[in-house]
């Protein structure tokens, strides 16, 4: 090609480059001015599964909180715990991980952790002193290797009696049983005045719940932690397990024929509308309660276990921040890991759920009877046993959740399931 | 097979001599199956209490088959006192259109109560693109594999026919992984491929049976006049493939939009098709269940299938017969 | 140019291509002994056509054989939330059959895909025969059978689990009409569970046996009843002994769609009974997505997965051999 002089298109062109090249300078110059004067707000993709009523009202404080404090919370609820987790974990995987992800206070974030896949933060922790705050077993579970990785932002007891005041009037029940046989006893008069003594949802995993309480208040805190902590299989053999097998096995015969496949609320809502005696249930169930405006201490009561030592199951929710270096997400991380354990919104969060505050210096007064109870026992270290999930895995929690709805719904004797369950907990 | 041979059992029979001459003359024929014209009708049995039998027997039949239609059809239109009374059959006293409405744009799947609509355009979204990469993917691979034939494409297409039995939780892990690793997973694209990847063997099947019953010397003639692979493709195969693209189509639209499994794992959350939100609609809530909402629901997930069938009528069994005949 | 011309011709001049009627697998054993045998018009490396072929290539090596491999690695390690590198041998294979759960959703499986096989086919074929004997209406009557088939597995389980609810469903309409103690509470109970799903899918998939009965029973000629009404043989004679074994190409395709169906149950059972009461209806496709998911752990699923193959590949492999050993025979 020969050689020419730049045509005049050529040439405005030239200058046309020229000119923008400048104005990006310029405006690379006014940025970081500009940038500062309106710091966009950080934003936080959260996944969790509070999807029902009360628990959506529960998690709309944080996110209230979270905005005011210059975050923006987007929400990105999936129904179904173990769908939200899957959900949470694939994301991770898949390279386009949320900001937050809810999981229980349990062994089920760990295999993250030891895949290098979170966030620690420990910035937050220091800060805030979570150590001196926050209960032992809630530390065991979010602390690995001195890094902590988890926000805790509830506790739960998910093993509380509810019942009805008006029926244990009725059956001439005066005091809440003391221990397994007086509750016997007070099912059977329950049973008597013609209504259902133990209102139970037929699901798997409230059949475990139910299981849980009956093995921690009649098995004991020892015989509980040498099964779960220690996984000791002598001790699942033994005798004073099989007692509590048979005990837990005896509570069928005081439910109703429609209880398979029943969902807890509507189990709940039996004892509210006065067909059903007790329910054992996590304190969530509260939010049924006062969402028919029914309180504690009149129109229905509360306790945690039999006797004024009962164990009380410690379980609840965290937050697990996925591993990230956009030093805007680290930052929103950081943001979301302080609000939400902050005293003003632990307590709003706590009232709309049921559960209990995380730390004991907030001001309870805005809880109701069962929260106080809770939190008053929570002062009481040797009353504190973790629940299940945190001492062993998701799979294996599942095998012996299989044992145990096994043995409810089908004619098994106490010896096989006693095996059954030996071999799931081996593992 | 042997023991079913029809000219056997016709000889077996005492009086069968014709009857076995007839039969072997339609074995040869029999194997052609839904492409035959319907033979014509001269008269019409009169009554007799066989006849009745017939009937009475496809009455009832008839009665259970629509037995769930017409429950969806009346819970969608009952209010939820009627429905706490507890007869499932009952005709609705107060006709309500309002859980139609509710099902349509205020239930509730998780936090988003936007209702079920979300829903059916995100299944737009999914179908569209999937149906129209699959047929396409499946009509080259039918026409390369009919009419090229290059060396060793058959074992291909032998193990591609053998992955569509594989049960799907085989691949699920793996494909996620994969997925991932191309930064599609829980996104529409990544749905789409996933659709096309498992709806290869069965539209490569198709197109590759359709392509089968072209004459050849057409494809000659047109290799003889200088076209390509692609050429004669889109110029000559593509535009006679109508019909069973029509049946693809068909059998694609209605797969994909049922597809329950798939559209769980891939699509992520803010794609997630209609029988997911459905599902998420009916099986977890807490509170009451509204069952008219959730018949209403279930009547607009299943609305744009049934359209799809209640329309195409005879191209959907073919469709189902001819992808299904696996020789 | 001529000679490539007159090449054609020859060609034009020779057999037809394939015999129509024969497709898929027993396809292969005809086109190959069907192929003519002097092609050098046809290049046996066709670049173009290769390159078309690409995505089935790489859908072939990677999203099949390559998704076998991996899993199966996978149920060789310890893997739990994530794949790892180990390699356990078959420990995950022995806890698999040590596994309750996973025993109890084989029985439910083969109780249900035999239950479900045998209904599908026999309330098909009856539909389909009675349908053929001209009665009036046919449209409409094919129309109400087949519908069900064009709904997904997840509407017909609710709505299934919708009409079998004791509390509202059908024992309370029985009970209403005056069967005060009519018991049909099924789908809550331990034993009985299994049949309600076969109920739901019977339902939804006898259409589809039906159609394929049909298009087969329409190849059946004329001719055949014209020669049976004057050999005076009564016709059910001519359909037990004849056109039956005539429609045997159907049943074996019929046959193994249903196979498939049963073995992908997962769908139903979700939207149904989530598996219950417990576990009491639970099925292999559910173990497995469960263990993948919800119970984070891959080895285990995946050693079920491979189980689940082995099984499916086992049981259609001899099938689809006897076909199309039976293909080839028939143009022998």
């Amino acid at each position: 090609m020969q050689n020419r002089r730049p045509g005049a298109r050529t040439r405005i062109a030239m200058a046309s480059a020229c000119a923008l090249a400048l104005c990006g300078a310029l405006a690379q110059m006014v940025a970081p001015v500009a940038a500062h004067a309106a710091e966009p707000p950080l934003k936080a993709n959260v996944i969790h599964w509070w999807t029902s009523g009360g628990e959506s009202a529960a998690i709309r404080q944080f996110a209230e909180a979270y905005d005011k404090a210059g975050g923006q919370w987007v929400d990105n609820a999936v129904a179904g715990a173990d769908q939200a987790r899957a959900t949470a974990i694939n994301r991770i995987v898949g390279g386009d991980p949320p900001t937050a992800a809810q999981f229980n206070t349990s062994k089920q974030f760990h295999d993250l952790i030891d895949q290098g896949l979170l966030n620690n933060v420990d910035t937050v922790a220091t800060k805030e002193n979570w150590a001196a705050i926050f209960p032992q077993s809630i530390l065991d579970s979010i602390r690995v290797n001195g890094h902590y990785y988890a926000t805790p932002v509830d506790i739960h007891m998910q093993g509380w009696f509810f019942y009805s005041k008006p029926l244990f009037q009725k059956a001439g029940i005066a005091n809440e049983p003391q221990n397994f046989d007086e509750f016997v006893a007070d099912l059977d008069k329950l049973k008597k005045t013609g209504v259902i003594p133990l209102a139970l949802g037929g699901q798997p995993w409230q059949e475990k719940i139910t299981f849980d309480a009956i093995f921690a208040d009649v098995g004991g805190q020892d015989l509980y932690l040498k099964v779960y902590r220690d996984r000791d299989v002598n001790a699942v053999k033994s005798d004073a397990f099989k007692k509590v097998l048979a005990s837990f096995k005896k509570l069928h015969d005081y439910v109703d024929p429609g209880s398979p496949g029943r969902n807890w609320n509507d189990a709940t809502a039996l004892v509210i509308s006065g067909k059903a005696g007790v329910q054992i249930m996590g304190d969530w169930a509260k939010g049924e309660f006062s969402a028919a405006k029914q309180s504690a201490g009149k129109d229905f009561g509360c306790f945690p276990g039999f006797g004024p030592h009962s164990p009380y199951l410690v379980a609840g929710d965290v937050f697990v921040f996925p591993k990230t270096d956009n030093p805007n997400a680290i930052k929103a991380q950081n943001l979301l890991a302080t609000i939400m354990t902050s005293p003003t919104a632990q307590v709003a969060f706590s009232a709309r759920k049921g559960s209990i505050p995380i730390r004991p210096d907030v001001d309870t007064s805005q809880l109701d009877m069962c929260a106080k109870e809770g939190i008053a026992i929570m002062k009481d270290k040797s009353r504190q046993l973790p629940n299940p999930e945190m001492l062993i895995s998701p799979d294996v929690q599942g095998a012996l959740t299989d044992v145990i709805t096994n043995f409810w719904n089908k004619n098994q004797s106490v010896d096989d399931a006693q095996k059954a369950f030996a071999g799931a907990l081996k593992g | 097979m042997s023991t079913l041979d029809p000219a056997e059992g016709a000889a077996s029979l005492p009086q069968g001599r014709r009857l076995a001459e007839a039969a072997a003359a339609t074995a040869g024929a029999a194997a052609a199956t839904t492409a035959r014209p319907r033979r014509p009708r001269p008269r019409r049995p009169r009554f007799s209490p066989a006849r009745i039998g017939i009937y009475a027997f496809l009455m009832i039949c008839a009665l259970f088959f629509l037995l769930p239609l017409y429950v969806m059809l009346v819970t969608s239109v009952k209010p939820m006192d009627e429905i706490r009374l507890g007869n499932l059959l009952a005709w609705p006293v107060h006709l309500t259109l309002h859980p139609w409405v509710d099902a349509w744009q205020a239930a509730c799947t998780g936090l988003d109560c936007n209702g079920i609509q979300v829903g059916f355009w995100n299944s737009v979204r999914i179908v569209v693109p999937s149906t129209v990469l699959s047929i396409a993917v499946g009509a080259v691979n039918g026409y390369a594999l009919s009419f090229w034939r290059p060396r060793g494409a058959g074992w291909l297409f032998g193990v591609l026919l053998v992955g569509a039995f594989i049960p799907y939780q085989v691949m699920i892990y793996p494909m996620v992984r994969v997925l991932a690793s191309v930064h599609l997973f829980s996104s529409l694209p990544g749905i789409v491929v996933i659709h096309t990847i498992f709806g290869m063997p069965v539209m490569t099947l198709l197109f590759r049976n359709y392509y089968a019953g072209i004459p050849l010397e057409l494809f000659k003639a047109a290799r003889i006049d200088g076209g390509g692979f692609w050429r004669i493709f889109f110029q000559l195969m593509l535009p006679m493939s109508l019909p069973i693209i029509v049946v693809a189509m068909i059998l694609q639209v209605t797969n994909i939009w049922n597809d329950y499994l798939l559209g769980l794992v891939f699509a992520g959350t803010k794609n997630l098709p209609m029988t997911v939100q459905l599902n998420n609609i009916i099986n977890t809530t807490t509170g009451e269940r509204l069952y008219n909402v959730n018949m209403a629901a279930t009547i607009l997930t299943s609305l744009v299938p049934l359209a799809v069938y209640f329309i195409s009528g005879r191209w959907f069994v073919r469709g189902i017969a001819s992808g299904a005949v696996k020789g | 140019m001529g000679a490539l011309k007159s090449q054609a011709l020859a060609d034009v001049a020779g057999k037809p291509r394939h015999g129509g009627a024969h497709a898929g697998g027993g396809g292969e054993v005809t086109a190959a002994r069907q192929r003519r045998p002097l092609r050098p018009l046809r290049k046996r490396w066709p670049l173009a056509a290769w390159i078309a072929l690409l995505p089935m290539l790489l859908t072939v090596v990677f999203a099949y054989l390559g998704t076998m491999v991996w899993t199966a690695r996978v149920s060789f390690s310890n893997s739990r939330t994530f794949p790892s590198n180990d390699f356990v041998g078959f420990t995950q294979y022995v806890r698999l059959f040590h596994n309750d759960r996973w025993l109890v959703s084989l029985q439910h499986i083969v109780l249900y895909g035999a239950c479900f096989i045998v209904a599908c086919i026999v309330i098909g074929m009856l539909l389909a025969i009675f349908i053929d004997q001209r009665v009036s209406a046919e449209g409409v009557l094919r129309t109400i059978f087949l519908y069900p088939y064009a709904m997904s597995f997840v509407a017909t389980g609710l709505v299934w689990q919708w009409i079998l609810n004791p509390s509202l469903g059908a024992q309370a309409v029985l009970r209403k009409i005056g069967f005060a103690h009519a018991h049909f509470d099924w789908i809550v109970d331990q034993d009985f569970v299994v049949y309600t799903l076969v109920i739901a899918t019977v339902w939804q998939a006898s259409g589809l046996v039906m159609a394929l009965m049909l298009a087969g029973l329409r190849g059946v000629d004329d001719e055949l009843w014209k020669a049976a009404r004057l050999d005076g043989i009564p016709r059910w004679r001519v359909y037990v002994s004849i056109v039956i074994p005539m429609l045997g190409p159907s049943l074996s395709t019929a046959f193994v769609l249903l196979f498939v169906m049963v073995v992908k149950l997962y769908d139903a059972v979700v939207a149904m009974t989530q598996g219950g009461p417990g576990t009491a209806s639970e099925v292999p496709a559910k173990f497995i997505m469960d263990y993948l998911f919800g119970r984070a752990n891959i080895g285990l699923a995946s050693a079920a997965s491979v189980v689940m193959l082995l099984t499916v590949l086992a049981i259609l492999a001899p099938f689809f051999y006897a076909r199309s050993r039976a293909a080839a025979r028939k143009d022998g």
